[in-house]
């Protein structure tokens, strides 16, 4: 039973939801704007689990005093922390919460981001090493994508931006449109799979 | 002190969280005198409903750093509540000399939401007045009702069904009102009333949230004011139609206006009519004198208008108005359609002027806006522009069908044949030879347009290019000759093949030169013969059974060939609400609803009550009053007052008659269920409010206009008697539309096509597999290795990371990877090593916490689940990386798994593994990912494979089925690519047509 009535819920309003992306009328229009009010009475739930989750985790490090435990320590003074600075000031502009986002959240977030450039530079090189035949087409057809997509490449040849739009615009749209092809045949199997119950594995256990 | 990591991971978290105390710091030692606004000023709006105040006040240097500016209003000075809020920036302050604040129109003041209890606001000293928004009590809200016009916005489902019946005795009178708590009304809206006190007040908030005192309160008061000067106003004669023909240009303040009127005068009368505008003026501001001094007396009426009034219109509100009107001269008379009535003054207006035809030029007319408060502003005078027929716009013929593929909300109108339009070029090539030329073109569904053709001339007209649009991708490419003048004019002859033939002579041409200002062939006006297509508009006008009076509904450029005309559903009702019950805690409102207006006195509305029997009671009220009239008639003198005893007896009798006599209230009362009777009337009053009668107008924008008949649906008889509700409409279906839900969505059958052979083929995939047939399936290195990559991470001892993807649960791509995690947890339990799965969505964590706890029920190692080793970290995307990062660098993980949905933070995640040395596996279908999965990962699942990669590790036959039906479905799209490709070539486009291009 523990399968079976999820499995249930599942395939009907799969059914559901897949013959309202067929039909307009407004019972189903209707029907769907009804479904999204429950997704909005569920979300606060959901954030309780993944704080219960946090803390189950860390807390249980902490009490082990497994090696490094110190960081969930301040894994959960933060959560705590914020949390509260939150519901006594508000989350306003000019509250000490506004002021640890940005202050401290966005900067962190920021240095997260800004090390995807030195990345992207190690992965180029990677990619780029001329070992074979493949990758050699990869690092000319690189190297003329990135000539084309600045001043210096017009001024070395006027072919240049027009071959980098070539390749944009015809080998790499072609690849990326059969990938695409791909994704979306996939993802209906999937979803067909998960509607006839074929696919149960994200049931998890029980009977 | 020895300084641990501990110690100093504390330190610095101490330290962190002390900068918080910043903010707070700051409050102390502050004038906060220099923190009070100056010049607070309140003002009445002019030109509007006498419901509008401004504030103004000087703002605060920048270096005071405010952050925001809060406004207070109350009908006392010593209890102001918050209204509403400026927000500034707090690094460039405010740079203007003045702010302003518009207390005006309809705006919030009161819903659920509202906080429970009166609340003082923020910072404030004790004794202050400032409080903070109205709260949610009756006991507060209640009072104010006398001071505002308050306006409840109400679900029809809370109004119909959820209405007490509440009796409120007044002067031995009883009234019924519906009785609704404030959480059944969406909004509470509030008004200011005309020539009432208000108190304003405003105060600024620092930075650091720190609210400062209020500056000494402001009185205002709102005035009524003569409505605002429109800006246009076209008079029109068509000497061969003897017609005249207005046009004028909507106003801005729409809320008060009550009518639109023409007046005509002579010439010779402008300056009486002068001297009438002055005196108008006088009035108003007279008037406004008696308001402010009890001692001015008022103006007696010295001057009276030397125009004639010659139409007038209600002004619709809340809708837009039509912005023509045609008048015809019979016999050199205008004479009025029906008696204008002045609902204010009581008279009605008969027009019957005589007009000199002969000498029509000797005569200016003027448009007036009249409001509510009686007073009017006139127009600039116009006089006659005389033309004859020839020179106004032509149009055709024009039709409405519902609209397709919606819920119900739309009518389609369409006329005209087809139109093409050049919109842009640019040269493409250094030499000038190839001009690219940009296009528009309109259709509607009447005409299909196949191909479009091009024919371009030069100066010398010489044809220089012929093209064949045969697939409309809005460009073409003009190639011009060497040596031709490249700012040469180039001239464009457009011509179509459609469905339908359209005539030979349609031709659209239009030409392209050379613009100084773009420094490009820029296109100039489009014609169709003689006719200038941009330079004509469209005006689509709606008229139902609920408003006596035609609206604008949509205004287009010449160049359209269709409008898809909302219907919008209106779920509430709008009431006033005047009266209270503070001990049951309801809002009282009328409980009498309008449901269509007569169908023989459109001006007139026919309405029902939520109560029946507040219907019985007004039928015996009407009826003792026409017994009382009768009675006193014998008692009466003049004949004044007998003309209105008897004007009064007809006026009861025809409220009886409504009630008893209209069939769609007859047939409402005949559901002995209240409920279903209410639920009649509504759908009966939707069905009045959304069936609209069309007509177009083609117009240059100054009266040359052509009106076109009202659209009947030809062939349409008789109403639909299967309709229980038309049958009470005359013209239902016939010439007013009302649009239906419909139940398949057009566009969407390739889609539906393709998903029933695509089930059909995997459940004859599936029957396949089961019979045992060997249902190839290419290997894919990236599954093969999951077995390896696993028992490497045994090998070493070390526990396995597995991330699937950072979407939710309702990607499909989430899915795949949990159906992939299912598998390898299944064989992690089996090899006893430990796998580790971060989580991103809160509703992610608990399914993949199942599956893991299932793959070791299976794997039969319940005893080595650890319901932490799935666990959540958090949601936004940077941190969750520094998370997971964190946890590869500490846990070593020897095998990383990236299964399901990336953004940025692919890179930083596999680029660190890389670094850590783990082998690392990763599949996704988000396209910009790939390449860096591929660069960074040993091995990568691309798109597709990330799905076939839980059947290929299972073997099962509904999973193998279901691969091979991807594959044959793949085959068809092929074979439909090279098939589409071949035949565009071949210019047979039907293939490509068939399928949306969205």
């Amino acid at each position: 039973m523990k399968r079976q009535i999820p499995l249930l819920i599942v395939i009907i309003l799969g059914f559901m939801f897949a013959i309202h992306t067929f039909v307009p009328h407004k019972v189903s229009i209707e029907f769907y704007d009804w479904y999204q009010t429950w997704i909005k009475a569920i979300s606060p739930f959901m954030v309780l689990l993944g704080i219960m989750s946090l803390f189950m985790v860390h807390s249980t490090k902490i009490k082990r005093k497994v090696p490094n435990w110190q960081y969930s320590l301040i894994i959960l003074i933060s959560l705590v922390g914020t949390g509260v600075v939150g519901f006594i000031w508000g989350t306003q502009e000019g509250t000490p919460f506004m002021w640890l986002f940005k202050n401290v959240q966005m900067p962190m977030g920021a240095t997260m981001f800004s090390l995807l450039a030195f990345y992207i530079a190690s992965a180029a090189y990677k990619a780029f090493r001329a070992r074979s035949l493949e990758a050699t087409v990869l690092l000319v057809a690189a190297i003329v994508v990135m000539l084309g997509q600045v001043p210096i490449g017009i001024k070395i040849s006027k072919w240049i931006p027009e071959a980098s739009d070539w390749i944009l615009n015809v080998p790499n749209l072609a690849a990326k449109r059969g990938i695409a092809l791909g994704v979306g045949l996939g993802m209906t199997a999937t979803s067909l799979k998960i509607l006839l119950g074929i696919e149960r594995t994200y049931l998890g256990g029980g009977d | 002190m020895k300084l641990t990591f501990a110690r100093t991971g504390f330190f610095l978290f101490l330290l962190a969280f002390s900068f918080l105390l910043l903010p707070q710091t700051t409050h102390a030692a502050v004038d906060e005198s220099e923190y009070i606004v100056e010049n607070l000023d309140v003002n009445d709006i002019p030109n509007d409903d006498g419901s509008g105040l401004m504030l103004s006040w000087k703002p605060l240097p920048k270096e005071r750093r405010i952050i925001e500016y809060r406004v207070y209003r109350g009908i006392t000075p010593d209890s102001l509540f918050f209204i509403g809020k400026i927000d500034v920036n707090v690094k460039t302050g405010v740079l203007a000399e003045e702010m302003y604040f518009y207390d005006t129109d309809f705006n919030y003041f009161a819903d659920t939401q509202a906080e429970g209890k009166l609340r003082r606001e923020k910072g404030q000293k004790k004794g202050s007045p400032l409080y903070r928004r109205y709260p949610r009590d009756v006991n507060i809200l209640g009072p104010q009702l006398e001071h505002y016009d308050i306006l409840g916005v109400i679900s029809e489902k809370d109004y119909y069904y959820h209405s007490r019946k509440m009796e409120v005795v007044a002067d031995e009178d009883t009234t019924v009102y519906a009785g609704l708590k404030l959480r059944e009304f969406e909004q509470l809206a509030k008004k200011l009333i005309t020539d009432h006190n208000y108190y304003y007040t405003v105060i600024a908030v620092s930075e650091s949230r720190r609210y400062y005192p209020h500056v000494q309160p402001a009185i205002g008061i709102p005035r009524e004011n003569s409505p605002e000067k429109i800006s246009a106003f076209y008079a029109v004669y068509v000497q061969d139609k003897n017609r005249l023909q207005f046009e004028w240009s909507l106003p801005t303040f729409t809320d008060d206006i009550y009518y639109h009127r023409i007046y005509m005068m002579k010439k010779k009368d402008l300056e009486k009519f002068a001297k009438y505008l002055k005196y108008l003026d006088e009035v108003e501001k007279n008037d406004l004198a008696m308001k402010e001094d009890s001692t001015v007396v008022a103006l007696e009426r010295t001057v009276e208008n030397p125009a004639e009034f010659i139409y007038q219109r209600y002004s619709s509100y809340p809708w837009t108005p039509s912005k023509t009107v045609s008048i015809n001269i019979l016999n050199s008379k205008i004479i009025g359609e029906k008696k204008y009535p002045n609902i204010f003054t009581g008279k009605e207006h008969e027009v019957d002027v005589d007009i000199d035809v002969e000498n029509i030029e000797d005569y200016y007319f003027v448009f007036s806006l009249y409001d509510v408060a009686k007073y009017e502003t006139f127009s600039d005078v116009s006089s006659l522009d005389i033309i004859n027929s020839d020179m106004l716009p032509q149009i055709s013929g024009f039709n409405v069908i519902d609209g397709e593929d919606d819920k119900g909300d739309y009518n389609r109108v369409m006329w005209g044949k087809p139109v093409v339009y050049l919109t842009n070029s640019t040269f493409v090539d250094e030499s000038k030879t190839r001009l690219l030329v940009n296009y528009e073109y309109n259709m509607n569904k009447t005409y299909k347009v196949r191909n479009i053709y091009f024919k371009v001339f030069d100066e010398t007209g010489k044809q220089i290019a012929n093209k064949n649009e045969y697939y409309q991708d809005k460009k073409i490419i003009i190639e011009l000759p060497k040596d031709s003048n490249k700012n040469q004019t180039l001239f464009f002859e457009m011509t179509f093949k459609c469905n339908k033939y359209l005539g030979d002579d349609y031709i659209l041409t239009q030409i392209l030169s050379y613009d100084e200002q773009t420094r490009s062939l820029y296109p100039g006006n489009l014609y169709l013969g003689n006719e200038n297509l941009l330079e004509n508009q469209y005006y689509i006008y709606k008229h139902n059974y609920f408003d006596e009076e035609w609206r604008l509904s949509k205004r287009i450029t010449g160049v359209q060939r269709e409008v898809l005309d909302n219907v919008r559903y209106e779920n509430n009702h709008f009431k006033i609400v005047k009266k209270y019950d503070a001990d049951k805690n309801l809002f009282l409102l009328s409980s009498s609803f309008s449901v269509c207006s007569k169908e023989d006195k459109p001006d007139e509305t026919i309405s029902s009550n939520l109560f029946p029997s507040e219907i019985e009671k007004k039928i015996t009220t009407n009826r003792d009053e026409i017994a009382k009239y009768i009675s006193s008639k014998d008692t009466l003198q003049t004949k004044e007052e007998l003309k209105e005893a008897d004007e009064a007896i007809e006026y009861h009798e025809k409220q009886i008659e409504m009630i008893t006599t209209t069939p769609l209230l007859i047939k409402a009362d005949s559901y002995k269920n209240p409920r279903n009777r209410l639920k009649f009337l509504d759908k009966a009053r939707h069905y009045a409010k959304n069936t609209f009668s069309y007509k177009i107008i083609k117009s240059d924008g100054k009266g040359h206009f052509t009106e076109s008949e009202i659209y009947i649906r030809p062939g349409v008889k008789s109403i639909d008697k299967k309709d229980k509700y038309a049958v009470f409409f005359s013209g239902f279906g016939k010439d007013h539309f009302y649009p239906r839900s419909n139940l398949f969505k057009n566009t969407m059958l390739p889609a539906l096509i393709a998903s029933l052979l695509f089930g059909m083929l995997v459940f004859v995939m599936i029957g396949k597999a089961k019979k045992g047939h060997d249902l190839f399936v290419r290997p894919i290195a990236g599954i093969q290795e999951i077995d390896n990559a696993i028992g490497r991470a045994t090998e070493m001892g070390k526990p396995i990371l597995f991330v699937p993807g950072l979407s939710g649960i309702s990607d499909v791509a989430t899915l795949a990877g949990l159906a992939i995690l299912g598998k390898v947890a299944k064989k992690a339990a089996e090899y006893d090593t430990k796998i580790l799965v971060p989580c991103r969505d809160y509703l992610v964590l608990p399914v993949a916490q199942e599956i893991v706890k299932e793959a070791h029920y299976e794997a039969g190692r319940p005893d080595t689940y650890d319901k932490s080793s799935v666990f959540f970290i958090t949601t936004t995307q940077f941190a969750f990386v520094a998370g997971v990062n964190g946890i590869m660098i500490r846990e070593k993980t020897a095998t990383n798994f990236y299964m399901g949905m990336f953004w940025a933070e692919a890179l930083l995640m596999t680029e660190t593994g890389s670094t850590t040395g783990a082998i690392q596996i990763a599949g996704t279908d988000a396209i910009t990912q790939i390449p860096f999965f591929i660069t960074t990962c040993d091995y990568t699942l691309i798109g597709e494979e990330l799905y076939a990669a839980s059947a290929y590790l299972a073997r099962e036959p509904l999973q193998l089925g279901t691969l091979k039906a991807v594959d044959y479905i793949k085959l068809l799209i092929l074979i439909s690519i090279i098939a589409g490709t071949a035949l565009s070539t071949s210019h047979l486009t039907f293939l490509i047509n068939a399928f949306p291009e969205k």
